[in-house]
């Protein structure tokens, strides 16, 4: 039990939902919707009890499992967490169940389906978290690609298909590049050591040649092919485009776990892997990645600005908030890092509740543009509290959680790219203005339509779905020193600080 | 010749399929009321020969040396018993539906394995061919089954022009190259005085060629690939999963088997690149045709010339890990094909009519089981983990990095990049497309059933645990590579 406590976790969603589908008939729906919601929450309960076991003052891998897969390959199930993986799965497990409470009663035809595939893929996302084995990591990550197909597939808006088929082609035309990066980084393994490997400890201690130019430097090819694995997932500039399709025509649980985790999947690694096993590719490709992040930043934040739709503009500003992240680990001192870290949860957090609560006032009203809405504050007091607290976390009001990872992305990126950091702390301001405006346009004024006169305010499922992510924004932005400490050790050891 | 008891313990699997066919032909000509009776006898006698493969002893060169039971011919006869198994669980139901319950059928599938597998075996060229002719010739009929149906006979008559051709086109290459050896068997070009007399060279490598050729329609691979889709397309569907999967894997192994004894001579670098063009060409054209498909078995049919070409990247990285890679690709197609031909034909409701995609629509939640099990095969056919077929293209494209090939493994990966887009889009017709209700004409009985989920557990039990069969691949492997 003790010694396998990483993979309880990891599986504990995927085997419940093979119960669920070979088992269960799909009439019973009450009995999927609270399998469902138990299982997400044994599943925080087990990352909780991996965090208590968790030393922070620790850089290396924790908790590791080791048995063999596929010896003669030198392939293994290699499980380990560090700091960074830790805060990441913590939010993880404290998402999903919010989903599955927030979709309750949203998601009303194919149940079955729907819970089925979030728990797969919630085992896809905690595996590829602590997998640290790149042929398992690489398991992993796929996995999580099919089950959100179904999941924008099925049960998304009107152009669902458009968007479910554009996220998985560009989420593969990535990945399947990385697979060949995966293998000649073994073979690098092989001619090095003499023997065969695919552990992650193992590479970490390999010699990559940088070589001659481009296409001649195993190094660059090879942190090319893993990053833009990670870029198209983050998304990076100009790979962004699947995102807004995708987040827009997900079903809200679908866009909440899409841009609450799967997007910080795509920064994990680039952390992970990219930095850590090709540190000299990494310092070349930082001005590039420094002026996509700002530009992503600015564009990002435009874009959202001039959307007439609730849920595109907050598509958008994910594009924006992620270009900060970027910018945050690419400037790589330990305080940036950090805060590039700890804004992977705030984004997780506030980009998560505000897809619910926009989620919430859809059911109602089953539209989304702005001007359908003005005055709500009226009849939905509760509701237009819990929008504004997401928006001010989201827009880094000091005291609230936003703040801190924005704060310390800036100050630390300063010394190192002073450019970077002023253009990127122009997205601030236009954040403030776009989120801000929306308030007013959806919230305050005039109750313009009569439809909107009887509106239920938060029902107390809501409230609870919404609860935890308030109570994380306030908590982390008055004491960020208790998250932030969870992964200063790994930081310290990544940066080198 | 003498025969010693070692030569016929060696053949037995062989020796009881026959004599099973036989039997069965009889049957049906003087005790027809049998007829149920013969799809459990076929499924018996198949099983009887994989236990027989399997307790006998690999007995290595036997008939004079013209065949080799090795682990390499174990392996390769475990795979295509597996196939003929699975073709006629799912047969029966078929032929009951389409009443061609006829006990010729059976006897052909039996005896088209024995062809396979004497192929597979074959030290001997002469063996090969007749190994191949008693294969192909059975298929002929097999695709012409349904003689009333004009795309069927289509189907038969099409693979009996262009068997017929790369029948002669093998023919002629085996005669060159023992023109320019002096020796039938396979394992004795590794001796052949090849490279010291230019008329032999030019001899032999034209002799090559040809069999390249021949073993390439087999394969259908690019530029020997048109009969394909049409073939595909009218067979009796349980037919065609055991087209697609049994002669081609021989083929390759064939292929291999003479990669690998002319190699070192013979098959300089130029060679390498005309069979990775090959390679190259069989995965673009196969993949980038299958989108423009709109009838399943057809798309099926190009896809399979794209997996073809991923597993021809196997034998152009040669080396255990090609050869191993290529073996597991082999095992893995077999299932993901079996079961997601299995669905196509339960969800088919006319032999004579097109089965198009489109009539797949909403199937996924009114059938669940049977849309599961294809959007389950399809997935492995594109290569996504935790199936075998995933397991299948690792293996193979990390040989291709091995060997120096990266620019092949990235050709590959593109492709699957390319093959998931019309994978994909049979799984949005099944589970996302709202249909217009269509009430099933018939229940797929349980032999069918019980194929589509043997299949679909072995691809995710052999994706997540390949291990056994890594090992069983190896040590075929092993009887080839240096």
């Amino acid at each position: 039990m003790e010694g396998s406590l990483l993979s309880l976790l990891i599986f504990t969603p995927g085997a419940t939902a093979l119960v669920l589908l070979l088992l269960v008939p799909r009439e019973a729906e009450r009995a999927h919707r609270w399998v469902s919601l138990l299982a997400s929450l044994a599943t925080l309960g087990l990352a909780l009890a991996a965090w208590s076991r968790f030393d922070a003052a620790d850089p290396s891998f924790q908790l590791v499992e080791t048995r063999t897969w596929l010896p003669q390959l030198g392939i293994a199930y290699r499980l380990g967490m560090d700091g960074i993986a830790l805060v990441l799965v913590l939010l993880t497990a404290l998402l999903q169940p919010l989903v599955f409470i927030s979709s309750w009663s949203s998601i009303t035809s194919k149940v079955k389906g729907y819970v089925v595939s979030m728990l797969l893929l919630e085992t896809g996302v905690l595996g590829a978290f602590l997998a640290t084995d790149l042929f398992l990591f690489y398991v992993f990550w796929e996995l999580m690609l099919v089950p959100m197909y179904f999941i924008i597939g099925v049960w998304g808006g009107e152009r669902r298909i458009y968007a479910a088929v554009k996220f998985v082609l560009f989420t593969l035309a990535g990945s399947l590049l990385m697979l060949v990066g995966i293998l000649y980084l073994g073979y690098l393994a092989h001619a090095q050591t003499g023997a065969w490997s695919f552990a992650f400890d193992d590479m970490r201690r390999l010699a990559i040649p940088m070589g001659e130019g481009f296409w001649h430097s195993p190094q660059l090819l090879l942190f090319a092919a893993f990053a833009l694995a990670f870029s198209v997932k983050v998304p990076v500039f100009p790979l962004h485009t699947w995102l807004p399709d995708a987040h827009v025509e997900a079903p809200t649980g679908g866009s909440v776990i899409l841009a609450g985790i799967l997007l910080k999947l795509g920064t994990f690694g680039l952390l992970r892997f990219n930095r850590t096993l090709f540190p000299q590719a990494w310092e070349r490709a930082t001005p590039l990645f420094l002026t996509l992040a700002v530009i992503a930043i600015i564009y990002g934040a435009l874009v959202s600005w001039a959307q007439k739709d609730i849920k595109k503009l907050v598509a958008y500003s994910s594009v924006s908030h992620m270009g900060f992240i970027i910018l945050g680990m690419f400037a790589g001192t330990v305080a940036s890092t950090q805060g590039a870290l700890l804004q992977m949860v705030n984004h997780g957090l506030s980009t998560g509740a505000l897809f619910m609560l926009v989620g919430m006032i859809y059911d109602r009203r089953h539209t989304r543009l702005i001007e359908d809405y003005g005055g709500l504050a009226k009849v939905m007091p509760l509701y237009t509290g819990a929008f504004l607290l997401a928006t001010l976390s989201s827009i880094g009001l000091p005291g609230l959680n936003g703040f801190v990872g924005e704060f310390l992305i800036l100050t630390g990126a300063f010394a190192a790219t002073p450019t970077a950091v002023i253009l990127g702390a122009t997205g601030i301001v236009l954040g403030a203005i776009y989120m801000l405006s929306l308030v007013e346009r959806v919230f305050w004024n005039e109750l313009r339509h009569d439809e909107n006169r009887n509106l239920a305010d938060m029902s107390a499922r809501e409230v609870l779905a919404f609860a935890p992510l308030a109570v994380f924004m306030v908590w982390i932005g008055v004491s960020p020193g208790t998250f932030l400490g969870l992964s200063e050790a790994a930081v310290r050891a990544l940066v080198g600080g | 010749l003498s025969v010693s008891p070692s030569d016929l313990t060696a053949v037995l699997p062989e020796l009881v399929l026959v004599a099973v066919g036989c039997v069965l032909v009889l049957l049906d000509a003087f005790a027809p009321s049998l007829r149920p009776r013969f799809a459990p006898l076929t499924v018996l006698a198949v099983a009887a020969a994989a236990v027989l493969r399997w307790v006998t002893p690999l007995s290595g060169a036997v008939w004079s040396a013209s065949l080799t039971v090795d682990a390499m011919a174990r392996f390769v006869d475990t795979y295509v018993l597996l196939a003929v198994l699975f073709a006629a669980g799912m047969a029966d139901p078929y032929l009951v539906r389409t009443r061609a319950r006829l006990g010729e059928f059976h006897a052909l599938l039996l005896w088209a394995a024995v062809g396979a597998m004497v192929m597979a075996k074959a030290d001997h060229f002469l063996l090969v061919f007749l190994g191949l002719e008693l294969l192909s010739i059975c298929l002929y009929a097999l695709n012409a089954f349904h003689r009333d149906n004009n795309l069927s006979l289509e189907a038969g008559w099409k693979y009996l022009v262009v068997g017929a051709f790369a029948s002669a086109l093998l023919l002629f290459g085996i005669a060159l190259v023992y023109g320019a050896t002096g020796t039938f068997s396979l394992s004795g070009l590794t001796e052949a005085p090849i490279g010291r007399q230019a008329p032999n060279d030019v001899l032999l490598a034209a002799g090559i060629a040809l069999l390249l050729a021949g073993l390439g329609f087999k394969l259908a691979l690019v530029p020997f690939h048109p009969w394909a889709p049409d073939v595909y397309q009218g067979s009796p569907t349980p037919v065609t999963a055991f087209l697609s999967v049994a002669p081609k894997g021989v083929a390759l192994v064939v292929l291999a088997r003479l990669v690998a004894f002319a190699a070192p001579e013979a098959l300089s670098s130029g060679w390498t690149v005309l069979l990775a063009a090959i390679a190259v060409a069989s995965m673009t054209l196969g993949n980038l045709v299958a989108i423009a498909q709109r009838e399943i078995k057809r798309m099926l049919a190009y896809s399979g010339i794209a997996h073809m070409g991923y597993a021809l990247v196997g034998v152009v990285a040669f080396g255990m890990d090609g050869l191993t890679g290529v073996l597991i690709y082999l095992a893995a197609y077999t299932f993901m094909n079996v079961a997601a031909f299995t669905v196509v034909s339960a969800f088919s409701e006319r032999e004579d009519e097109p089965h198009l995609l489109t009539d797949l629509a909403g199937q996924g939640w009114d059938r669940p089981v049977l849309s599961f099990v294809l959007a389950l095969a399809l997935l492995s056919l594109a290569g996504i983990p935790p199936t075998v077929g995933f397991v299948g293209k690792f293996l193979v494209f990390r040989a291709a990095v091995n060997q120096g090939m990266v620019w092949l493994a990235v050709v590959g990966v593109l492709n699957s990049l390319v093959s998931v887009f019309y994978y994909v889009r049979v799984i949005y017709y099944l589970y996302m497309k709202p249909l217009p209700k269509r009430v099933p004409a018939f229940s797929e009985p349980w032999p069918a059933r019980l194929v589509a989920v043997v299949c679909a557990v072995a691809i995710v039990v052999l994706g997540v645990l390949p291990g056994w069969l890594m090992s069983a691949a190896e040590a075929a492997a092993r009887t080839l590579a240096r």
